[in-house]
């Protein structure tokens, strides 16, 4: 056990220390674990007499991306850095653990399980060591993998984490404190805290703020002021370095060290004035909330949880999900944000899919475009474990009810991850009848969940939502319950409301009210469709009125300068679907695709009409006589016409159109994909089915979609000359494994002859001559309805 | 880090590809793309000031393990004594506004991106007066970036070791050799106790001049 009392202190600086040994710049520190292990041995050493309790390993870049190009293993470097600060005496030695040095995805292109597998080998090897420090971390996504790998590969040993911050008080990434402190308490780190980046003055307000946002015991490590840009100084004496420790102390922290710049003097400084000191004991109190890396949701007042990503009752969901369409879901996440979702419920279950695949894919892709939490929504446990292992952040899980299964099998997910979580008030008797039966179950879920140690804020009681058509005497009954929960039990409150109006004529009215009356009657959390605009409108406003929204700042901001009513879109008459999709205008070209529909077979339309208009527009584009953005505009606003046709037609015949197979990826290494998806949607408006593999393919991912789909065609995109090569290699991999298809290039380093160079079968200038390109590839084929 | 109330729309309208003058629903998109990106961007950057040794294989910036090769640095950095390494990026924040709108709407991606390299530009011209204001008494040349001419993509890793962009700037090298966050540029810009013959610039040493789009057009990207 590692003994905080009263205080714990660490070392200081060790980059600084091996430059004053005569490290070259450039040069990496970890070699001198093997070629000069006395010399850092005596520099902990110097630490330990200067008071530290704890010395760092000096193996902060050792992992085997970094070493990769020092000849010797991450083993080698890692044992023999443990050795060094063994020999020098300190009560505990701690193996740290710096940032991977590649970003993850999606800013990045490592992977979860690489970077896993990456902390897995350090920490392995680093097994001599009594404490496991994460530190300069900025990628929240990345320390979750270090930690996970850490309590998984660790042999139990406590786990240290520190975040470097700005002055913004987010991390590079854009992790904020409250986020972290969630993310790291939830999944059980032993102590949280700040190193480097800021000098201890400007590191006030983000350790206050942390300070109140965990009950972990917190770590100061800050640089000695900031470095000087033309001598690379740091500029705080010992003296005044201990002394800005002082504020910390009284915040509570009691984990204190010294970053970059700082010498065995800072901290021996320090450690003079800590003798000095006594711990200051903190309550913080944490409100419900869940969060991302860079948002963080609390559920202190009525939040949307939007329930769109569901494909129960919708066959174009299903339909997406079945052809893996994540563009698709994610269409449907943004459009919820933008209207107003707080939170995103989650579910992509359809029998016959690989759903614990499915959700991890839907997760990442939804925190890749937008930072609101995610509520993970599945009966799968195997599916639910998957996705709480790589969510970024805190989320919630829905949901667990009162029978024995779900308790035994979901609750120590939640606890295991660090979620919140829906408790449904049902068990195998079904949904009781009455307030009480309901309030029972509730408390029975509460009772197991404070039993595992999760907390009474992350509980959220779901208290069912019965349909008013067939169940009228429900209605109260659940909104009875919801109030007991709440104000017996102290859990917050969630409930689906859309099912109110089920067989009711005017649904949205019925749902409008319902979910009023359950605000009233203590509702945190309304799982409703926020696109519906009375709907949100109904939450603002009863934030409004129950004194939530102050001074009326958010309900002023949406409805204060509400525009004059957009001129109503113009009916056919006035404007032809050829029309409306030459001027790019979205809502129209679907509204006026729905009028065609009722008199006009949907081949017909796609022929007719929305063809002959793009081939128009790409024509005007190869004259110059309009732009990139019109072309795009235009080709946005005949997809809003095909999805009104795909979805008629998988509603109505389960045909779809597919004038062909086409894989497109923009190659590995490269994350450049805004050409790529240009083209695609080109290719989509003129019927192709496009398997999109995304960006930074490998070239095998390519083959094998090929292979597999036999498409005609694959198009490959590349921006940077240094991923060229791998646009090369790609087609050799093609020619061999699928010598029928033919492959287009295209990419602002590429030019006709270097595609013939590297063997590509066509050189596409751009979206148009892609599309152009196709045609002539599929000639033969067009015009088949499957 | 620098905070911008807005976007040069000229340069970002003509990074999209667009000529003339664009119409309101283009106007009201780029407003709002503006909006969103100035909220999510963190500009910031990082430099340091390094003496130039020269040797037979190419420039060294003393202090750092950079070393600087090829004929269009030299030509450059010639007449200089020191050098400025400059890194600058709009972080992963801008990356994920980017995201972001391209999930909404490819026209959004695409302008929203177009704002960010336009965003960028102004982002290094801004460190670019920033930090000559310490050199009162140098003759600087402009910003010569590795890619351009013969000087070789690769140093970006010691080039970014050399100003602590990993640790204070939160940029890397991906192992396709891209700068990422994606809007990020490096580039030296070399100090000279003299005034100093304007270099070669734009066009004659970008290696994009026999592909670029923008000269296919008869036009330029600056």
């Amino acid at each position: 056990m590692i003994s905080f009392e009263p205080f714990l202190i660490l070392d200081g600086g060790m980059g600084t220390m091996l430059q004053a040994q005569g490290l070259a710049p450039g040069s990496v520190p970890e070699l001198w674990n093997i070629e000069r292990p006395e010399t850092i041995t005596a520099v902990h050493r110097a630490y330990v007499e200067a008071g530290a309790d704890v010395v760092y390993t000096n193996t902060f870049g050792c992992n085997r991306l970094k070493m990769a190009r020092t000849g010797h293993s991450v083993q080698e470097l890692i044992a023999a850095g443990v050795r060094c600060a063994k020999a020098a005496g300190a009560k505990y030695t701690a193996l740290d653990i710096g940032p991977i040095g590649q970003l993850l995805a999606p800013t990045g292109t490592l992977s979860f399980a690489e970077a896993y597998d990456i902390f897995r080998e350090e920490i392995e090897a680093g097994q001599d060591a009594d404490i496991l420090v994460f530190e300069t971390m900025s990628d929240l996504l990345e320390v979750r993998a270090g930690v996970l790998a850490a309590q998984e590969h660790g042999g139990g040993k406590p786990i240290f984490v520190t975040m470097s911050f700005e002055e913004n008080g987010r991390t590079f990434t854009g992790c904020c404190v409250e986020a972290m402190a969630l993310t790291l308490e939830g999944l059980g780190v032993d102590a949280v805290g700040v190193n480097c980046s800021l000098g201890p003055e400007e590191l006030v307000p983000v350790v206050q703020t942390l300070c109140s946002w965990t009950t972990c015991p917190v770590i100061v490590k800050p640089n000695a002021g900031l470095p000087d840009p033309v001598t690379n100084a740091y500029n705080f004496s010992p003296e005044r370095f201990a002394a800005c420790l002082k504020p910390f102390v009284e915040m509570g922290a009691v984990i204190f060290g010294g970053c970059c710049g700082t010498t065995p003097a800072h901290i021996r400084a320090a450690a003079e004035l800590l003798h000095t000191l006594r711990p200051v004991q903190r309550h913080p109190q944490i409100p419900a909330a869940v969060c991302t890396a860079n948002r963080v949701v609390t559920v202190t007042e009525p939040r949307i949880i939007g329930e769109r990503i569901n494909p129960t009752g919708k066959k174009r969901f299903k339909q997406a999900l079945a052809e893996h369409d994540t563009d698709y879901i994610l269409g449907q996440a943004i459009a919820q944000v933008e209207a107003g979702a707080d939170i995103l419920d989650v579910n992509v279950g359809l029998p016959g899919i690989d759903e614990t695949e499915m959700l991890c894919t839907a997760v990442k892709a939804i925190q890749g475009i937008t930072d609101v939490p995610l509520q993970l929504d599945t009966t799968d446990p195997a599916a639910l474990a998957a996705g709480l292992r790589i969510y970024n952040g805190k989320p919630i899980v829905n949901s667990v009810n009162g029978e024995e299964d779900p308790l035994n099998t979901v609750l120590p997910l939640v606890k295991r991850y660090g979620a919140a979580v829906v408790g449904l008030t049902l068990d195998k008797n079904g949904i009781p009848k009455t307030a009480e039966g309901r309030f029972a179950i509730a408390k029975r879920i509460l009772d197991r969940a404070l039993a595992l140690g999760i907390r009474r804020e992350d509980v959220y009681i779901d208290c069912l939502t019965l349909t008013a058509s067939a169940e009228q005497a429900g209605v109260m009954e659940t909104l009875h319950a919801l109030t007991r929960v709440k104000e017996e039990l102290g859990v917050r409150t969630v409930l689906g409301v859309s099912n109110i109006s089920f067989g009711l004529p005017d649904r949205e009215l019925v749902n409008r009210n319902f979910l009023t009356m359950a605000l009233y009657a203590g509702l945190d959390l309304p799982i409703i469709d926020p696109n519906k605009e009375s709907m949100t409108a109904a939450v603002r406003t009863y934030k409004l009125l129950a004194n939530l929204d102050r001074d009326a700042v958010d309900f002023i901001a949406h409805y204060g300068n509400a525009p004059a009513a957009a001129p109503k879109p113009q009916t056919p008459e006035q404007m032809s679907l050829a029309a409306a999709i030459t001027a790019g205008l979205r809502s129209e070209a679907g509204m006026l695709t729905q009028q065609l529909l009722e008199t006009t077979e949907a081949m017909e339309i796609v022929n007719e009409h929305l063809i002959p208009a793009l081939d128009r527009t790409g024509a005007a584009f190869e004259k110059g006589q309009i732009f990139l953005p019109q072309l795009i505009s235009a080709a946005s606003a005949a997809q809003a016409a095909f999805e009104v046709i795909k979805t008629y037609l998988t509603e109505h015949s389960g045909e779809t159109i597919d004038r062909g197979t086409i894989v497109l990826a923009t190659v590995k290494g490269d994350i450049h994909d805004i050409g790529k998806n240009i083209v695609k949607i080109l290719l989509e408006n003129y019927g192709y089915r496009v398997i999109d593999l995304g960006k930074d393919v490998p070239c095998e991912a390519v083959a094998e979609a090929a292979e597999q789909s036999r498409a005609p065609l694959v198009g490959l995109s590349a921006l940077m000359t240094t991923t060229l090569p791998s646009m090369e290699k790609t087609i050799a991999l093609l020619r061999e494994r699928c010598p029928w298809c033919k492959t287009v290039v295209g990419g602002a380093v590429l030019t006709a002859d270097h595609a013939k160079r590297i063997g590509a079968d066509y050189y596409a200038r751009d979206a148009k001559e892609t599309v152009d390109i196709a045609k002539q590839v599929f000639q033969g084929t067009e015009g088949e309805s499957t | 880090m620098i905070r911008f109330t807005e976007i040069d729309r000229k340069q970002a309208f003509r990074y999209t590809g667009m000529h003339g003058t664009p119409d309101e629903k283009l106007l009201a998109l780029a407003d709002r793309c503006e909006r969103k990106l100035l909220a999510a961007a963190v500009p910031n950057y990082v430099y340091r000031v390094c003496p130039l040794t020269s040797s037979e294989t190419g420039i060294h910036c003393t202090g750092t393990a950079l070393q600087l090769t090829g004929k269009d640095i030299a030509a450059h950095l010639n007449g200089c004594t020191q050098a400025i390494l400059l890194c600058a990026t709009l972080s992963a924040g801008a990356d994920a506004a980017i995201r972001s709108g391209s999930a909404a709407d490819a026209l959004e991606g695409l302008v929203t991106d177009a704002m960010a390299s336009a965003l960028t530009e102004q982002l290094c011209d801004a460190a670019e007066q920033e930090i000559l204001q310490r050199f009162p008494d140098c003759y600087p040349t402009w910003r010569f970036s590795p890619g351009y001419g013969d000087l070789p993509l690769d140093i970006q890793g010691d080039l970014l070791a050399a100003v602590g962009a990993e640790k204070r700037l939160g940029v890397s090298v991906s192992a396709g050799g891209m700068l990422i966050p994606t809007k990020t540029v490096t580039a030296v810009i070399g100090l000279a106790p003299q005034p100093i013959p304007k270099g070669k610039r734009g066009c004659a040493v970008c290696r994009m001049a026999k592909t670029c789009q923008f000269r296919a057009k008869g036009v330029h990207c600056e």
